[in-house]
């Protein structure tokens, strides 16, 4: 039938209705065939010919690629739009999204693929409830749910319905965070209010330039405050990842994006009840490396690179980094110890010497409550020389943000392991999974600083009078610095007090913290009955 | 003999010596500035001594320093190494004034030879042949441009103070000449406090040979054979051999008598190497003679099976030469590649960091002289040499395989070195067969990358690696979640065979792999080119992965980058992307991932120190003009402009120091002119 390769043609006709009526039981099965097939090609060849030379592979192509081969189930095929109040419009089926579930790596995950060669991608009712029953489903039997976006928006024909829409899908969003992994990846357009689905879920992927998100788009921006900018400025990916923060992940292309999702997939359990897979990359648990010694430079001011630390004790060296390009002195991301996922939360002294500042600490806070929810132990590695100080900072809230990360970690009852590598002072100490704020076990190196204030601020405050009154202030300030630096810089004494509970040698930090996430697997925390706690948001 | 000793030097020549005094029942001494003190030289010596900040001049050139802890520890000699006080008789004549034995030459005889007009001098007195030139050393461009006529073009500009190629410039007629004698000029007053210059024939496609000699006190001088150091860059030392190609036996006795002949006239005693330009009519001039063991002396120790360091150490100690030239003979052939912390893709600048994973290569037949382990700081401060590589074999063709295997198996991570670099000259046919000389760099490679294809062999070879670590990976992960695979639907992967598509760069390869875990016998078929590959049980956290193909085991090093496999094997490097079948199918679809854009800054190519600055802002620039002037690891160098254009902002001061990447100069956007748009 040619009305199958050129849909745009196609119109429903008395005829063919009465006639299909008439159909004997042979041409039943031949006619469903037919609606799959016509489902299948979404908005019509040329539509997916103009998808391709995009760069953009078709919403079926992505789906092949995300699941394991033959496993995809889909529902609703043969679900069509309700056509508009502006009339006009053809019925598509599947109604430009595909949805339905299907495994990864053999594990079940539910799944949306809109389908941007079918009026644009938008969304409209029936897409609508497609997505909601997916995600309904999802939440039932606890397993993740993916989003792949590719939507001009809100599909205006239906008016206030299209909103409703939303509105729905919201929800869902919001009912099943915490619950299963909620996983968005923008493949194409993704403006107005549909930016609020993805930022609800857990992780954003983008695509290098194929995808942009924003609130509202270059036109409106030029006509309200005059102002010229570019797609790829206003809402592309890398602006996303290294200032706004709303991506996770960058990729170059569909097919590497929906590899990583693949990966990301395999760090996380399927939902809030289970543990992460266990997957044992072969790598010895009592690996040591001695370069780790030598890590941490004689100077304390001079900056290293903590991925090297990362790399070193994690299996196979292989780590997971989220938000790379974003508050990049916190670096955020999964790894597994001995077969078992962890999330790291680590300072990265290369980048503003490690400080915590409003980004960061909300980049972190976001991390530590994902883990503690599914349920992923966290391990802790710090090297941090306070707040970011400075009117910009406190202007914008660093008391606020910084309360966030506080928060976070005080809450998770996941089992939280430190290791004080450098630097820890003053309040962001505390903040970074200290002993004082519950965490399990906290280690330290024997380059570990650990003090109210770094030697020089400290030897100002506390032998001021004697610096005033020397000769040489200046000698003096620097001879009060060593002795400060003598007295308090180690971690020796937060060592006696039991805050640490043990000072390791940097060789074995990976087999120490193997052994303690070992028993700390059963570990049982509660916190008392509430509607949830006020994290200062 | 000695009961101790301090080694004025540092890292892999400072261990060299610490194992023949092991050996020996010496005590040693070694002495570390700043940035050394966890070196793994430093904790091989019996004792240590800290001398100081990292800056050379502050520690290892300060002959009063190093001679206070010799006294101060008892030694009773000084080993100076190679580089930094070796060849300075002032410190040669200090040590002996403290009533300690310098392990070296006599100090007369390093003044007469460390001069390079005197020892020319000497050479032609005893008659040996040296390249047309002029003898004397001049600053006066209009002495330089009548010089230069005399020998007849192309010449050779050479610093008279100092050695190792610094300085030096080739001219190939008069309007260069000006030009180039001011750089030569201006660089030998910055490295040497001098600028005297002389000038010579510019012999094309010369061989390096080099003779190394032994002399006792008592007049008996010996050679140990040749080396031959044709293969270069920027006048250092890549790749040494020994026995030479070029040389026959007639020609080895008569270069030897040369050189045995020119160290008795220098009253020279211990060991010491006369270095000789050969044209390609095997023609041989005197070059110059180093006062010092030389770097690639392990390649004479190999083929002459002796002890460099402890017959050094014994002549000091007054012992007559044990051998008698006819005792001498050269057995097999031995190789050494140097392996240096520098980008070769990058105009062999220097790089810096932490060495935060090491592997040597171990196996028969392989020497590796490391200053280097896991955990290891590589500055700017010195030489930029980490270790050296060599293998010996019965014939020149089994030396280089040799070396090639271990060179496959050598994991260095965290700094940046040429190891795949040297080991491309060794794969490269020219240099199979033998066909050296100084410009073998600059003929075969460009940009540090082989002019040659590798072969479809070596690259099937690489693909099967990195196909296999990929499936292995992929299978891993889905064993390991079997427990949660529903009944239905998903493929349970009977398959006995599973296709991949690679690509690399423009190629693509075929890859179907059928075999398992268990066996770990594979039959592999790259475009359709069958292999059988036998593997070991792959450990993710390991770089370096063994595969038995076609029944001979190969070493590759492999690296995950982003989404992609960077392979390392035979001193090709590619990164591989790997496609199951159905992406493969997709892949067409997706644009190549894009080039980075042009940028209107000048970034930094190298860790360093600025030591001048050419333009200011507002100046208009053309490509390739040099901007600005730094200096890392002893190498002064310029950095050029990326683009025409003018400078809106210098954003660095001289004096300062800057890392890799980090912007110097921003250029006007509007008036950057690249090549490209040409």
């Amino acid at each position: 039938m040619s009305r199958r390769c050129d849909t745009d043609t196609h119109e429903p006709d008395m005829t063919d209705a009465v006639e299909s009526l008439a159909l004997p039981m042979d041409d039943n099965l031949a006619s469903l065939q037919n609606m799959r097939d016509e489902a299948r090609l979404g908005g019509g060849l040329k539509r997916i010919a103009d998808q391709h030379a995009r760069g953009k592979l078709t919403a079926w192509e992505r789906v092949e690629l995300l699941l394991d081969k033959n496993s995809f189930e889909e529902f609703d095929v043969l679900k069509t739009g309700r056509g508009g109040h502006l009339g006009g419009d053809r019925e598509f089926l599947s109604d430009g999204v595909i949805t339905g579930h299907g495994t990864i790596d053999g594990r079940e995950v539910f799944l949306f693929s809109q389908d941007f060669t079918v009026i644009g991608g938008s969304l409209g009712a029936a897409h609508s409830e497609k997505i909601s029953k997916v995600m309904d489903h999802a939440v039932r039997v606890g397993a993740p749910f993916i989003g792949l976006n590719d939507s001009g928006g809100a599909r205006i024909q239906e008016g206030v319905d299209a909103l409703a829409a939303y509105g729905e899908i919201f929800n869902r969003n919001v009912m099943a965070s915490g619950v299963v992994p909620q996983i968005s990846c923008i493949m194409g357009p993704c403006a107005g209010g549909a930016v609020y689905s993805p930022a609800m879920t857990d992780f954003t992927f983008m695509v290098e330039n194929s995808s942009y998100m924003f609130v509202t788009g270059p036109n409106v921006v030029k006509t309200v405050i005059h102002q010229d900018i570019s797609f790829e400025d206003l809402g592309g990916p890398r602006m996303h990842a290294s200032k706004s923060g709303v991506a996770h992940f960058v990729l170059p292309n569909d097919i590497i994006c929906l590899r990583e999702v693949r990966r990301l997939i395999n760090y996380l359990p399927s939902n809030n009840k289970q543990k992460a897979p266990f997957l044992d990359l072969r790598d010895p648990p009592d690996r040591t490396d001695p370069a780790l010694d030598y890590l941490v430079p004689v100077n304390p001011n001079q900056p290293y690179d903590m991925k090297v630390l990362i790399r070193s004790i994690l299996d196979g060296a292989e780590f997971m980094e989220l938000h790379e390009n974003f508050a990049k002195n916190l670096i955020i991301g999964f790894g597994r110890l001995g077969g078992e996922t962890i999330g790291l939360i680590a300072n990265q002294p290369a980048v503003l010497a490690g400080v915590l500042d409003c980004a960061a600490s909300v980049k972190g806070a976001r991390f530590v409550r994902f883990c503690d929810t599914f349920n992923i132990p966290l391990i802790c590695l710090v090297d941090v020389p306070g707040f970011m100080p400075g009117p910009e900072q406190e202007h914008g809230g660093i008391i606020r943000h910084g309360a966030k990360l506080l928060y976070a970690f005080i809450e998770a009852t996941v089992p939280r392991i430190t290791v004080v590598v450098r630097k820890a002072y003053g309040g962001a100490y505390i903040v970074m999974n200290s002993k004082h704020i519950g965490a399990d076990i906290n280690y330290a190196w024997p380059t570990a600083e650990i003090a109210v204030l770094g030697p020089r601020g400290a030897a100002e405050v506390i032998y001021r009078r004697e610096i005033e009154a020397a000769d040489n202030p200046q000698a003096m300030l620097q001879q009060k610095e060593a002795h400060y630096r003598e007295t308090f810089a180690n971690p020796f004494l937060a060592a006696k007090r039991g805050y640490i509970d043990d000072v390791i040698f940097p060789r074995e930090t990976r087999s120490r913290l193997i052994r303690s996430l070992q028993f700390l697997e059963g570990k049982k925390a509660s916190r008392p009955d509430r509607k949830h706690g006020n994290i200062p948001l | 003999m000695f009961n101790k000793i301090l080694i004025a030097n540092r890292g892999e020549i400072a261990i060299r010596i610490i194992h023949t005094c092991k050996r020996m029942g010496i005590k040693t001494v070694a002495v570390y500035a700043e940035v050394d003190a966890r070196s793994p030289y430093v904790q091989e010596a019996d004792e240590a001594a800290f001398i100081g900040a990292a800056q050379a001049k502050e520690s290892f050139l300060n002959p009063r320093k190093i001679i206070a802890v010799a006294l101060r520890h008892g030694a009773q000699a000084i080993h100076p190494g190679y580089g930094f006080l070796s060849e300075n008789p002032e410190f040669a004549q200090m040590t002996i004034d403290a009533g300690l034995t310098f392990i070296g030459p006599p100090p007369s005889a390093i003044a007469k030879l460390g001069n390079k007009t005197a020892s020319k001098a000497l050479a032609i007195d005893i008659g040996a042949p040296v390249t047309p030139g002029n003898p004397q050393p001049f600053t006066d461009p209009k002495i330089a441009a009548g010089f230069a006529e005399e020998i007849g073009y192309p010449i050779l500009l050479k610093p008279a103070a100092g050695g190792g190629g610094r300085g030096m410039r080739i001219v190939e007629s008069p309007e260069e000449l000006p030009g180039a004698l001011e750089q030569c000029m201006d660089e030998t007053r910055k490295a040497f406090g001098d600028d005297h210059i002389f000038m010579e024939r510019f012999i094309t496609r010369p061989r390096h040979i080099e003779f190394q000699v032994l002399a006792d006190q008592y007049g008996s001088v010996i050679h140990l054979g040749e080396r031959e150091c044709s293969v270069q860059r920027r006048y250092q030392k890549v790749i040494e051999e020994s026995p030479s190609m070029a040389i026959t036996p007639d020609l080895r006795e008569r270069m030897g008598e040369t050189a045995c002949k020119l160290a008795q006239a220098a009253g020279y005693v211990n060991a010491g190497t006369v270095e000789f330009i050969l044209d390609q009519d095997k023609n041989y001039y005197f070059l110059e003679m180093n006062t010092r063991l030389q770097v690639e002396h392990p390649v004479t120790e190999l083929v002459t099976g002796l002890d460099m360091v402890e017959l050094q150490l014994r002549i000091a100690d007054g012992e007559p030469l044990p051998y008698k030239q006819y005792d001498i003979s050269l057995k097999g052939w031995a190789i050494e590649a140097r392996i240096c912390a520098e980008d070769p893709y990058r105009g062999f600048l220097p790089t810096t960091g932490m060495i935060t994973r090491y592997a040597m290569p171990r196996g028969d037949q392989i020497r590796v002289d490391s200053g280097i382990d896991a955990g290891s700081l590589v500055t700017i401060y010195y030489d930029s040499l980490l270790a050296k590589v060599c293998a010996w074999g019965e014939t020149r063709g089994k030396a280089i395989n040799t070396l090639i295997k271990a060179l496959n198996g050598y994991h260095i991570e965290g700094v940046l070195t040429n190891v795949d670099f040297t080991n491309a000259v060794l794969n490269h046919p020219a240099f199979q067969q033998g066909e050296l000389s100084t410009n073998f760099i600059d003929e075969y490679f460009e940009d540090g990358e082989s002019k040659v294809l590798p072969p479809q062999e070596q690259l099937h070879f690489m693909v099967i690696a990195v196909a296999l670590v990929f499936h292995s990976r992929r299978t891993l992960v889905r064993d390991s979640l079997k427990p949660m695979r529903p009944l239905v639907g998903s493929t349970q992967d009977t398959a006995a065979h599973t296709n991949y598509m690679v690509r690399v760069g423009e190629q693509v390869f075929h890859v179907d792999l059928a075999g398992d875990f268990v066996s770990r016998e594979w039959e592999i078929q790259v475009d359709g080119r069958a292999y059988a590959v036998v593997t070991p049980d792959f450990e993710y956290y390991r770089r370096r992965l063994q595969l038995k193909i076609n029944g001979v085991q190969n070493m590759f090093r492999l690296q995950y980058q982003q989404n992609h496999i960077r392979c390392f094997f035979c001193g090709t490097v590619r990164t591989f992307e790997i496609y199951t079948t159905t992406e493969w199918r997709l892949a067409h679809y997706m644009k190549r991932e894009s080039v980075r854009a042009l940028e209107n800054v000048l970034r930094c190519p190298m860790p360093g120190l600025v030591t001048a600055i050419c333009v200011e802002k507002g100046a208009q620039v053309r490509r390739g003009q040099e901007l600005i002037r730094m200096e890392s690891m002893k190498m002064e160098s310029g950095v050029g402009s990326p683009c025409d254009a003018e400078v809106e902002s210098v954003l660095v001061a001289p004096g300062q120091a800057v890392d890799t990447d980090e912007p110097l100069i921003t250029f006007v956007r509007e008036s950057c002119r690249f090549a490209e748009e040409k």
